[in-house]
């Protein structure tokens, strides 16, 4: 099984030779895989984001697994209105799905340089995809503190 | 007054489909979508709409600027835009963005902008047709005119008019006026180091100025709003502002060309600028001058 850097260099082998309105079509198509939350969990109902900002919800969960070590599992919700958003939380979440925490922390911000997306995106936009990075390894280290208690 | 006070520019998405429908009938219209998340454009437009992106398009990548005269110039051209065409703004988020590059058109003096009225909510929930086609106009003919400063208030000039206690309205949410958040813990935002609101500034909510739909509200609606419940005057000089100047320019154009006042700006650097620089004077709590209990 890859790991989450094999994993995102295959995903920045997909996006390099794109223009913009093609990197676009592929955040849709990444968008349009991320699965609905499971029945129990509120999502962005209950947690919705204030206006002005991104309407997502995300929570990281660590699952047992074959490996033996925890693997992460990104449970997510990302508004309608917000497809690029959701194309890049769904990646992440394909990219990040079952393996260990520490290749998940290992993660860093230039991943939004070598997806060239900053052209595309603008600055501003480009700054809350790298921030969503950052919170779900918030959430990672949350998860950990709480499972070591 | 029953009406608005510029019954022309608004069109109806009605309007617009028979446009879209027949494009060659109409060789002096441009439409445009100017959204929050670019990916809706691609995920599917009016038919024929051109993009144009506030940020990718209209800011200037070094300075914290708007582009510049030349490169407003270039993008019109390529964007098939000539000096008298009517251009047609529409998008998200009830027409944030569209009222945010109409006000950028009339800062480069553009003659004919229109916004439709109702944005992309509006026309997917008339079941209007969307396009994937990518739109490539012949190019347009564009000579712009300096920035028209009686639409843009910078920091310094808002300062002014603060201790002058001329009216300023807040449009943001009643939590970011009242400094209770800046923002979700943890979530993506922009960042300010201080919240509240200018010192003066009354609060009236961007979405109080739009109906369920997406449309804006009557004329009756929106003179009960402002006029008489803000006791906002046509006449007197008036700053908006919000967090990054994108639902002030709703606002700014509610006030400009529904409401027909006649000295309105838009402060575009708005609490992302105010909230983080210093010295600017901040109250917090949910009257215009704070309330000392918080």
């Amino acid at each position: 099984m890859s790991t989450v850097a094999q994993r995102l260099d295959d995903v920045v082998d997909e996006f390099v030779d794109l223009d913009g309105r093609e990197k676009l079509e592929m955040l849709l198509e990444y968008a349009a895989t991320l699965p609905p939350l499971p029945a129990g969990c509120a999502g962005l109902d209950e947690n919705r984001v204030h206006e002005c900002q991104s309407p997502v919800f995300i929570q990281v969960e660590l699952r047992p697994t074959d490996a033996g070590q925890p693997g992460v599992f990104l449970l997510a919700e990302v508004a309608e209105e917000a497809p690029t958003v959701k194309g890049f939380v769904a990646m992440l979440a394909q990219a990040f799905a079952g393996r260990p925490t520490d290749e998940v922390l290992a993660v860093d911000d230039t991943l939004l340089d070598r997806l060239g997306l900053a052209d595309v995106l603008g600055m501003l936009r480009t700054r809350g995809l790298r921030a969503i990075i950052e919170y779900v390894k918030r959430g990672v280290v949350r998860q950990l503190t709480a499972s070591r208690g | 007054m029953a009406s608005y006070a510029n019954e022309n520019v608004l069109v109806s998405t009605e309007w617009v489909a028979n446009v879209a429908a027949n494009p060659e009938a109409h060789p002096n219209v441009r439409i445009v979508e100017s959204d929050e998340d670019r990916a809706l454009y691609t995920q599917g437009h009016v038919p024929g709409a051109v993009e144009i992106d506030w940020q990718v398009d209209l800011q200037d990548a070094t300075w914290r600027d708007y582009i510049d005269r030349a490169a407003f110039e270039d993008l019109c051209r390529r964007k098939g835009i000539s000096n008298d065409t009517t251009v047609v703004f529409y998008g998200d988020k009830s027409n944030w963005w569209a009222c945010y590059a109409f006000w950028t058109f009339k800062l480069y003096g553009h003659a004919d902008c229109r916004i439709m009225d109702g944005g992309r909510k509006k026309w997917a929930l008339e079941g209007r047709p969307w396009s994937t086609d990518r739109v490539d106009p012949a190019p347009g003919t564009y000579t712009a005119t300096e920035q028209d400063m009686s639409i843009r208030a910078l920091r310094d000039e808002v300062l002014k008019h603060q201790k002058a206690g001329k009216p300023l309205i807040d449009v943001r949410s009643p939590e970011e006026y009242s400094g209770a958040r800046l923002h979700m813990p943890d979530y993506p935002n922009e960042g300010s180091l201080r919240g509240g609101h200018i010192p003066g500034a009354i609060s009236i909510p961007w979405p109080l100025s739009v109906n369920e739909d997406g449309s804006f509200k009557s004329a009756k609606e929106l003179e009960k709003l402002y006029l008489k419940e803000g006791k906002l005057r046509r006449r007197a000089a008036t700053v908006a502002y919000c967090r990054i100047g994108e639902r002030s320019s709703l606002t700014w154009f509610v006030l400009k060309y529904l409401l027909g006042f006649t000295n309105v700006k838009n402060y575009d650097g708005s609490w992302l600028e105010w909230g983080n620089a210093v010295r600017m004077p901040i109250v917090k709590g949910t009257t215009p001058h704070g309330s000392p209990a918080e």
